[in-house]
């Protein structure tokens, strides 16, 4: 039964992180399976690595080694830095949105000044709804204790006419849950 | 469509609605230069709401518990505010709460100041635009850049919000182009929403990166923890508030609620209700001064963080002892009251609103903040259509805001005009002239008439008048019961029903009225017609509320008596179904009475769908059309009667019948009772019902054949005007196809 219902969740969840225009991948959660991933989402560019705030950071160690990886940018790398990785706390299926703390990690940095945000979930921590997050019988109260965002999709406008995606944050939102 | 970067008048000369004369011009602005991007916007977020709050199972109980929590925190905001401000200090943030605007603006500026600011970034805030934010630190010599797109646009185009969570809806990705290639000197093309959105982002992304300090709103705060919500898609809040070390927020107390358990409710309603979306693409929930790494940009290293919470309450402590402006403060300000009117989507807010707050809620607003009951003459652009009601998340009635502005400027006007008056006073006038109704009408339609009509009491000339009957329903009804008799068909005793002869079918439309009768009559289901009262619906349309309560109050208790005499009551004007069905809720203040009165007035059409259902009625053989497939209907609704749930009473009959039925899907057909009768309000009324009519012409197989059905007289008038084709009350229409 508990089964049963998170493959819904799962489902829900992805569907509906797709709609809201998110690319989304489930991998096994090891840490050589993220780093192919990360490697073929990333390329032959410089990319700021946050600390996980939730995430054991066991499973970045082998990503950890890449050059291109830096996770003490400095003021020149900070505005040019395309690609931001970070971990998420929660998701939640009927939006596909996920939870980014916002902390002493450079969390918040590598989710609103790039140009694409990979963020990375594990998959026993979807929600049903955005309410959800806030109740306390939910991830004992997790949610409850911090500055984060629920991102949903890339960053958009329509205050220049049609729907653009790619703003003030990343115009691409790349999802990774670990299963 | 003229040029809105050329227009002869700006936005800004006529956003302060005191004088009548500045809401004309507004109005023709918008019409002249605005009203194609206002509608299609709009329009695309009201189709986009509709779809998205079909997602939400529990919609109705999520409204519920909304309202109840904003109607808590206002009782209880005395409370709340010190609760707020101790969670912040514990936490090390500073609150300040400003009386005024001046109070607020001067602190902004004195700690700016204190940091020896020079470059501000600033997220969108229509709060912050309330207390002039922008003027009072660019004197002082303080560059504030807005950083949300539409903010950026007005910034440049030196226009006040048109929408609150769309502010520069009036524009089109072309004249956005073109006023960005005359102020900005670049190289850069202009031309696609991609170049544009490119080209605002780097100049902005300059201004983050440098930026001494950043200010923003706040969608709510919670006051056990201290939280702030934070809704956007573009991503500008984020940057604006964890970039610069310095985070100010500028909030009105009314934003405050008691727990940030709280914030998964409002966030669900509000993305759906704003913009149509689930979720929007950063709901950011805050509690600074946030412990995050301070980048090494523009010399801040080494800086600490700081927050300062400026909570304002410029009038809503006021607005707060007022019971009829109270509802307004529990706004969250989503804007689905806007995207849902159909005036606003033919004007948007530099006609429907004013120097900062638009749409029905606006008046409201503007009267509340800037303590000038003129400011808010804008109201009369609310025709009471009431489709905002139940597509507010926090169910505010937004029509009543709008009456109680209307009656207090008639007051403050020294009593109402001959225009009111006349409109308001229908009842009396439909007497005396249908003593003599060919004399009447001959007099109402020669031409030195309907030019003294417009000049005096502003009746625009080129409407035609509505006739009064030959014979007035009474006496027809009256002739027609001599002469005929009918045998029941149902059980009297379980089914009784009398016709509610409202003022208008019966001196002006008494052809519907005696259509309700046959039809009942051959149904077999025994039909009686009422006495002829006044409802105070054109009283109280025209903000004349205490006349219309003391008719209202006459006509319950004459309602009251034939309900409890084991009668339904049939209403055939949709408008006058909406008093007894919503209007008369407050207007007769007796929760009692008017759910008697809800729970048995209906619409004849919906009554005999009851019937059917019941089983009591059979409609096999008993019409004279053989095949209804090849007969195509377009039904529009009544703007009131979807509000009161029998929008689709009518289409769901007629399809039941085989007809081929198409359906508007236009919010209210721009004639709004009196409105668009009404000189100053012409153009407007017309624009608005060439929605209607466009939908008419572009229906499944149209032709002038096409049957059209629309329940009210007004929505009739609209139609009429422009379409030569048959057209019908739905009842009259059964009539006719009925053997």
């Amino acid at each position: 039964m508990q089964s049963k219902r998170d493959e819904d969740l799962i489902k829900q969840f992805i569907e509906s992180a797709k709609s809201a225009a998110a690319f989304v991948e489930l991998i096994p959660s090891n840490a050589e399976s993220l780093n192919n991933s990360l490697i073929a989402a990333t390329g032959n560019e410089m990319i700021l690595l946050a600390e996980p705030d939730d995430l054991d950071p066991e499973l970045f160690s082998i990503f950890k080694l890449n050059k291109n990886v830096v996770t003490e940018p400095t003021k020149e790398q900070i505005s040019n830095i395309k690609t931001g990785i970070t971990d998420a706390f929660c998701a939640i299926a009927n939006t596909g949105s996920v939870c980014v703390s916002v902390t002493k990690n450079l969390s918040s940095p590598a989710s609103m000044l790039t140009r694409q945000h990979i963020v990375i979930i594990d998959v026993n921590t979807i929600v049903q709804k955005p309410r959800d997050v806030f109740s306390d019988s939910y991830l004992e109260g997790k949610g409850l204790k911090r500055s984060f965002s629920i991102i949903t999709g890339p960053s958009a406008t329509a205050d220049m006419g049609p729907l653009v995606r790619g703003v003030h944050g990343p115009g691409k939102l790349h999802i990774i849950i670990l299963d | 469509m003229e040029n809105i970067n050329d227009y002869i008048i700006h936005p800004r000369q006529i956003a302060d609605k005191s004088s009548k004369e500045s809401l004309q011009k507004a109005i023709k602005l918008a019409l002249d230069v605005e009203t194609d991007a206002v509608r299609f916007n709009t329009q695309t977020f009201n189709t986009n709401r509709y779809k998205a709050v079909k997602k939400l199972n529990d919609y109705e109980e999520l409204k519920d518990r909304a309202r109840q929590i904003k109607e808590d925190s206002i009782q209880n905001l005395p409370a709340l505010i010190v609760k707020l401000s101790h969670s912040i200090k514990a936490r090390g943030g500073i609150v300040f709460i400003a009386g005024s605007k001046k109070e607020a603006t001067d602190y902004i500026k004195n700690v700016c100041i204190s940091h020896n600011a020079k470059l501000i970034v600033k997220a969108k805030s229509i709060t912050s635009e309330e207390i002039e934010l922008n003027y009072e630190m660019e004197k002082v010599g303080i560059e504030i850049a807005e950083t949300d797109l539409a903010e950026f646009i007005l910034q440049v185009s030196k226009e006040q919000p048109s929408h609150n969570v769309a502010p520069a809806i009036h524009r089109s990705r072309e004249s956005i182009s073109e006023l960005f290639k005359r102020n900005f000197r670049t190289d850069k093309r202009l031309d696609t929403g991609e170049e544009l959105t490119e080209f605002a982002r780097d100049i902005l992304r300059q201004k983050f990166l440098s930026a001494d300090i950043g200010i923003s709103g706040a969608n709510l705060i919670a006051a056990d923890e201290g939280t702030i919500l934070l809704v956007e898609s573009e991503g500008n809040i984020r940057l604006t508030t964890q970039l610069p070390t310095v985070h100010i927020a500028v909030a009105g107390v009314e934003k405050i609620i008691p727990s940030k358990k709280d914030f998964g409710i409002f966030i669900e309603l509000l993305a759906t209700s704003g913009t149509g979306q689930s979720l929007t693409s950063y709901t950011n929930i805050l509690e600074p001064p946030i412990d995050l790494p301070v980048l090494n940009l523009n010399g801040r290293q080494g800086k600490q963080r700081e927050f300062h919470l400026v909570l304002i309450d410029n009038g809503r402590m006021k607005m707060r002892e007022d019971d009829d402006l109270r509802e307004a403060l529990y706004c969250i300000r989503c804007s689905a009251c806007m995207n849902v009117c159909a005036n606003f989507q033919a004007v948007g807010g530099h006609a429907f609103g004013g120097e900062v707050y638009t749409g029905g809620i606006g008046g409201a607003w503007t009267v509340g903040t800037t303590g000038s009951l003129e400011k808010g003459r804008f109201a009369e652009l609310c025709t009471g259509c009431s489709r905002c009601v139940p597509n507010c998340p926090v169910r505010i009635d937004i029509p009543r805001l709008n009456t109680t502005i209307k009656n207090r400027l008639i007051k403050a006007d020294g009593g109402p005009s001959f225009q009111k008056s006349f409109f308001g006073n229908f009842s009396t006038i439909g007497k005396y002239a249908s003593i003599i109704p060919v004399l009447s009408n001959w007099v109402s339609n020669f031409a030195i008439s309907r030019k003294l009509m417009e000049k005096i009491i502003g009746f625009d000339k080129r409407r035609s008048i509505p006739q009064f009957a030959k014979k007035t329903l009474v006496k027809q009804y009256e002739k027609y019961r001599k002469s005929t008799i009918v045998k029941s068909k149902t059980n009297i005793l379980t089914r009784r029903v009398v016709l509610f002869a409202d003022v208008f079918t019966n001196y002006n439309n008494p052809q519907v009225g005696m259509a309700a009768i046959r039809v009942f009559d051959k149904l077999g289901v025994p039909i009686t017609l009422s006495k002829v009262l006044d409802d105070g619906r054109a009283l109280q349309s025209q903000g004349l509320v205490e006349l219309a309560r003391n008719k209202a109050l006459k006509l319950a208790a004459y309602l009251e008596q034939l309900i409890d005499s084991g009668k339904e009551v049939i209403v055939v004007e949709p408008s006058v179904l909406s008093l007894f069905r919503y209007d008369y809720k407050k207007l007769i203040n007796n929760d009692k009475l008017f759910y008697k009165l809800a729970k048995h007035t209906y619409d004849p059409i919906e009554y005999i769908n009851k019937l059917l259902i019941h089983l009591e009625v059979d409609l096999t053989n008993k019409l004279n059309i053989p095949n209804p497939s090849s007969t195509y209907i377009f039904y529009h609704a009544h703007c009131q009667m979807k509000t009161v749930g029998a929008g689709n009473a009518a289409s769901d009959f007629y399809r039941s019948l085989g007809f081929n039925v198409s359906v508007s899907n236009v919010e209210c057909c721009g004639m709004a009772g009196s409105f668009g009768y009404k000189k100053e309000y012409y153009e407007l009324s017309k624009n608005v019902g060439s929605d209607l009519i466009n939908q008419i012409r572009k229906s499944n197989s149209f032709d002038n054949k096409t049957i059209i059905l629309a329940s009210g007289i007004s929505c009739r008038e609209q139609i009429e005007d422009e379409l030569n084709n048959p057209i019908y009350h739905p009842i009259e229409y059964l009539e006719k196809i009925l053997k």
